[in-house]
């Protein structure tokens, strides 16, 4: 049988082809819209043997609501103006079930250019896209599972470094709001030194390069604490290479990392450490104290007799020589008060650095503050550790501050102590990342000393609007041997 | 024979020698203060005190056996005696704690000669 409008050329081979051809349906109509040919593929896909299904209009189809609306009709009007058709939608099978198909219908042409037919192309794409349908669903799933946990932050950042997407566990561990975050380079979550080095920008060059980056650090959270954080970036390219922006998940292991470090042996012996420098210290303070301090004491009074008895000249001499020997152990005296300051021996804590703020700060014509919510007595070095950094804070307020105020607050979070200094001085006139760096050894020995702890510490200041000295120090109590 | 002020006796306790020796002799070379003796703990600080019943204890306050110990212990058993401190320490608690205990002067080890002079003559006159 040979299909009506073929041209009569067609090589018989090429029917065959078309008659075997099983994942297309592939037949003709006539000008009217009568199916005229059928093959194997169409016979498969919609359910119809040839001789069921030749001499009926196409329209048999098309859903009911599809008919009613003209649309196979429409589609052969379609075709027949612009040469031809493409279309997807539901068609129906002789069974009356219905398949995703689609649909290229060719229209037909003599060599006159009368209409002679058209032929009509159909694939079922229902498998396709039901699977497009499962992906897009999975996506979706995907989307929620990513928004609604809570122990990972999971953020998108674009290419610039910019934050376009946060989920819940962001919001939990960074403290911000998605409407607060989104649109901000993600260096918003980098201590200051960490920024002014560079790291954010490195760790994306690095992310390109390689594929991913894997970091630990710290990670500043909204109110400005910190927290030991997981970070894991990685790269997001699309189908053709570009660079469509970075995939961040980042855990917080603030308290994992505190509880195994005061437990494991380097913790053991840097609080054996930090005990026995105070201790040290302590003794070097009551040695020069008790032993040099009143020797220089006998000699100056020695010095004062002996001018009383000698004549003018000699007697400024020894006079002369008191004077020395007096400045000397005034040093002497602030030497042994920075060793050994009133109240580091104290029973607590908040009593020590309360004895000490009474003398010190009260002493030196400033009001304080001290506010503590505390949850136990931290360990000897915890407490050593915290004291010493106030101390050094304290001192750098009555030196150079010029403040009338200052406040200082405690409070337990995170398994450590969180420590605040503030006063309401001139301030620096320097950003503190630099001033770290140079020659303020003071704001070194104090970074020096909570990151030691395996803590941290920052320096917030502005000229003329006071400075604040912020840290935190784990606290773990350790159990009894 | 001109009248003579009133001779005003002193009891030092002091267990650094040094200090102990230097301080007779800034004392006693004072036509009006005599040193009657010298301690170097509480014990025989607060034994000299009761023999002797200076009128002027000048006390260390971190000697052997403590200073506020002896200050209290001198102004229990001799109690015309007037006790001042001499400390190498000027910590508030140091000087709460001697004045608790009824010190009426605390002076500050490496004050001038002078200095520890008058505030012997001012507690005697209290």
């Amino acid at each position: 049988m040979r299909s009506c409008g073929m041209p009569e050329h067609e090589p018989v081979d090429l029917e065959l082809l078309v008659q075997s051809v099983v994942d297309y349906a592939i037949f003709m109509l006539d000008p009217g819209g009568r199916i005229a040919s059928w093959n194997t593929g169409a016979e498969r896909i919609k359910g119809y043997q040839a001789d069921e299904v030749i001499g009926r209009h196409f329209s048999v189809f098309y859903p009911p609501e599809d008919v009613a609306a003209g649309k196979p009709e429409w589609e052969l009007a379609t075709a027949v103006a612009d040469g031809r058709l493409e279309d997807e939608g539901w068609r129906v099978r002789r069974d009356g079930t219905r398949f995703w198909a689609n649909v290229v219908i060719t229209a037909l042409h003599d060599s006159e250019g009368r209409l002679r037919g058209f032929g009509k192309v159909t694939r079922d794409m229902t498998e396709r896209r039901v699977n497009e349908w499962s992906m897009r669903e999975s996506e979706d799933r995907f989307r929620l599972l990513v928004q609604s946990v809570v122990d990972y932050a999971i953020f998108m950042l674009d290419p610039g470094g910019r934050i376009a997407s946060w989920n819940t566990g962001a919001e939990r561990i960074k403290g911000y709001q998605a409407d607060e975050v989104i649109g901000r380079h993600f260096s918003v979550f980098y201590p200051p030194e960490d920024v002014a080095a560079g790291k954010p920008e490195w760790e994306l060059a690095t992310a390109v390069a390689d594929g991913r980056l894997e970091d630990e650090g710290w990670r500043v959270r909204r109110d400005g604490t910190r927290f030991w954080a997981n970070v894991v970036i990685t790269a997001l390219h699309d189908s053709e290479g570009r660079l469509r922006g970075f995939g961040k998940v980042t855990r917080d292991m603030t308290e994992r990392r505190t509880v195994e470090r005061a437990l494991d042996e380097r913790g053991q012996l840097l609080a054996h450490l930090v005990r026995a420098q105070e201790m040290e210290r302590r003794r070097i303070a009551w040695d020069v104290h008790d032993d040099t301090i009143q020797s220089m004491v006998a000699v100056g009074m020695r010095l004062q007799l002996l001018a009383t008895r000698m004549p003018g000249e000699h007697a400024d001499a020894m006079l002369r020589l008191n004077e020395t020997v007096n400045a000397s152990i005034g040093r002497l005296r602030n030497l042994t008060f920075r060793l050994h300051p009133p109240g580091v021996d104290s029973g607590g804590l908040v009593e020590g650095l309360s004895s000490y703020l009474d003398q010190v700060v009260a002493g030196a014509g400033l009001t304080y503050s001290l506010t503590h919510d505390l949850t136990a007595e931290p360990p000897t070095e915890t407490a050593i550790t915290v004291f010493r950094i106030c101390q050094e804070a304290l001192t750098n307020v009555r030196k150079h501050a010029r403040a009338s105020v200052v406040t200082v607050s405690l409070v337990s979070v995170d398994q450590g102590v969180h420590v605040r200094v503030g006063d309401d001085g001139v301030g620096f006139d320097q950003p503190p990342e630099s001033l770290a760096r140079h020659d303020h050894f003071g704001l070194i020995e104090m970074r020096q000393r909570a990151e030691v702890a395996g803590g941290w510490w920052s320096l917030h200041s502005r000229p003329g609007a006071g400075a604040t000295v912020e840290f935190w120090v784990p606290a773990v109590p350790r159990e009894a041997p | 024979m001109s009248e003579r002020p009133e001779r005003l006796t002193v009891l030092i306790g002091d267990d650094e020698p040094l200090i102990r020796e230097v301080l007779s002799e800034v004392l006693a070379a004072e036509p009006d203060l005599d040193v009657v003796a010298t301690a170097c703990d509480a014990d025989e600080a607060i034994r000299l005190a009761v023999r002797h019943t200076p009128t002027v204890a000048i006390l260390d306050v971190r000697m052997p056996g403590g200073g506020a110990w002896a200050a209290r212990e001198i102004r229990r058993l001799s109690p015309t005696t007037r006790v001042m401190a001499f400390s190498a320490y000027g910590d508030s608690r140091s000087v709460d704690e001697m004045r608790r205990v009824g010190v009426q002067e605390y002076l500050l080890k490496g004050m001038p000669n002078t200095d520890i002079v008058a505030a012997v003559r001012r507690v005697a006159r209290v």
